[in-house]
């Protein structure tokens, strides 16, 4: 099978990407390693399994998913908008951050994490989480339930899941709009 | 007038004497002789349990006759079927909800001819039309390994089944057509494959899914292992032809039956439990003599496949679907990666003439799975809500053309019904 490459044209973190010519075979997550020097997307195990890896797809309908970067081609992003770990806290013109977003903050002050290296996956995860509740909030007795049906997937060797899971909920029940009575 | 009346008068009474007849089996043919009407003793019993052990293991009996993480043999799996939902009932032998009142002799009726104490007819979901084929002596086994089980004073679950289906004595009727004498043994073939034949036939029932059903639901016996379908899903072909087309040699096919995976891809759906409850426990010359049969002797050889012509249009929509999303668990060239996914490029789903099999999997995927031996393969996530029908029609063909050597197209529209139907 010979390689070739591929015009790639998408949005990461809400700025145009491309035309840029990307071998057919290149996953997503050396894409955004190799030619965009987005390195905070973590590749854990490299089948699909850990979920360090994964970015948020934004579709145009609002709707936004988690998408799997180590096992999923560069090509199928052609066309879509994609946020990744770096695209999540806010910054100044020059670039640094000035601002995380509750998501972030409620890891950091909740110790959530120790080597760090599966929370990008979480914060994404977790933000997905947020954004589907904006969209259909979820009875307070189903919380608890809720986190973990969305960051099950997610695999932590250092903390146990407790305070990743207890910072979501904190984040859950201080976000107005979230929680139906 | 009054002949009009007549002729219903007559029609009826010819109808009250059918259903009499069937009720009370004047027409049946039961193959059980006379002389299993003596009980045996409980040092016959006990010497017999330890093969029946075996036996119910060989006859997957387990994986209806216990509800999901229920207590052993206690029933309670449901069944859909066209004609509504059975339950697998207590086989404990409790005598209440269970078999503990059986004979050794209603034990013998209602494997091999579907009638349960009191002339009750048993529905085929329970194979009985397979289990006929058994030896009186491994229903014996299977008597006492039962009956030395742990009771369980569980009720049966009440089938819910549409009229007129909802009448046992009309199985009475289905089987008139349905049943047909015991295979003998067939003097001209091998030992191994005789015994494989009554393995795959009888004990493993798996002409049961395998086989096409004609219009009264009875196994096509023209057709015995030609593939069925089974819930929405395909009970591939399992002849002698096919199996060698797929690329099985008979070592290869008795140790996929012992592992559920190999290279021509992993058991799916119900061959999970099949491989889970059965297969994985059976002796190495029984799955080799599994494959004797299967296979024939002797076997066809295995041929390579030679790809098939596919349009540069295609190859180039199939190829950029595989890139995207097939390549990152199944390898560039679809060489698969060790307990993680099957390799596709020597994957039996392409290389079949139906692409169903194949089509299921990429739409509604395959759920994480552990298979013995420590193996297991990664959940399959499905890609229906990704990728459009023309898309998945381009993948399959692409696919099936050069690792499957599969020429015909699959089309947009063969997707978008099989979309629609599951």
């Amino acid at each position: 099978m010979t390689i070739t490459t591929r015009a790639l044209s998408l949005t990461v973190n809400g700025k145009a990407v491309g035309p840029v010519e990307v071998p057919e075979t290149t996953m997503m997550i050396d894409f955004l390693h190799e030619q965009l020097n987005l390195t905070g997307s973590r590749l854990g195990c490299g089948i699909g399994v850990c979920h360090a890896c994964t970015v948020i797809l934004d579709h145009p309908d609002g709707r936004s998913e988690e998408w799997r970067t180590c096992i999923t081609g560069a090509h199928f992003f052609a066309g879509k908008s994609v946020r990744t770990i770096e695209g999540h806290a806010q910054r100044d013109e020059r670039g640094e951050v000035v601002k995380l977003t509750p998501v972030q903050q409620a890891f950091i002050e909740g110790f959530a994490f120790q080597c760090g290296y599966c929370t990008p996956g979480f914060v994404t995860g977790a933000t997905v989480l947020l954004d589907q509740l904006k969209r259909q909030p979820v009875a307070r007795q189903d919380i608890e339930r809720v986190i973990h049906a969305a960051l099950d997937r997610h695999i932590c060797r250092c903390t146990g899941y407790v305070r990743y899971y207890e910072a979501v909920r904190k984040v859950v029940l201080a976000t107005p709009g979230l929680v139906k009575d | 007038m009054r002949r009009w009346i007549r002729i219903v008068l007559v029609f009826a009474g010819l109808g009250v004497l059918a259903f009499a007849t069937l009720h009370f089996g004047v027409l049946e043919r039961s193959v059980v002789a006379a002389d299993l009407d003596s009980p045996l003793s409980s040092e016959e019993l006990g010497k017999l349990a330890a093969r029946g052990r075996y036996l119910v293991v060989a006859a997957d009996c387990y994986a209806c006759h216990t509800y999901k993480d229920g207590p052993a043999w206690a029933g309670g799996l449901p069944f859909e079927t066209p004609f509504g939902e059975i339950h697998a009932t207590n086989i404990t032998p409790d005598p209440e909800y269970g078999i503990g009142k059986w004979t050794r002799r209603d034990f013998h009726r209602a494997l091999r001819d579907g009638i349960a104490p009191g002339g009750r007819h048993l529905y085929p979901a329970m194979p009985y039309v397979s289990y006929r084929d058994l030896t009186a002596d491994d229903v014996d086994a299977i008597y006492a390994y039962l009956m030395a089980q742990e009771p369980v004073n569980r009720p049966n679950v009440a089938n819910d089944l549409t009229f007129p289906n909802n009448i046992r004595s009309l199985v009475g009727a289905w089987n008139l057509f349905a049943l047909r004498d015991p295979e003998q043994p067939d003097a001209a073939k091998s030992t191994a494959w005789n015994r494989g034949r009554y393995l795959t036939n009888a004990l493993g029932h798996c002409g049961e899914c395998h086989t096409p059903r004609n219009f009264m639901m009875a196994m096509k016996r023209d057709r015995y292992l030609e593939g069925g379908i089974i819930d929405g899903v395909e009970a591939p072909d399992i002849t002698r032809d096919t199996l060698a087309l797929v690329g099985f040699e008979p070592d290869g096919l008795a140790r996929f039956m012992r592992l559920g995976v190999s290279s021509v891809g992993s058991m799916t759906g119900p061959m999970f439990e099949v491989v889970h409850f059965s297969t994985q426990y059976l002796d190495d010359a029984d799955l080799t003599a599994m494959a004797a049969y299967l296979l024939g002797e002797p076997p066809p050889p295995v041929k390579p496949i030679m790809p098939a012509k596919v349009s540069v249009k295609v190859s180039e929509s199939g190829q950029r679907t595989w890139f995207a999303l097939c390549a990152g668990c199944h390898g560039i060239e679809g060489q698969g990666v060790p307990h993680v996914s099957v390799p596709m490029r020597s994957n039996s789903s392409l290389r079949i003439p139906s692409a169903r099999g194949f089509l299921t999997s990429v739409m509604h995927g395959i759920a994480q799975q552990d298979f013995p031996g420590l193996e297991r393969m990664q959940a399959m996530p499905g890609f229906a809500e990704h990728l459009s029908d023309q898309e998945i029609a381009d993948l399959a063909t692409w696919m099936r053309a050069i690792w499957g050597g599969q020429g015909a197209a699959v089309t947009a529209a063969e997707v978008a019904k099989l979309r629609s139907s599951i």
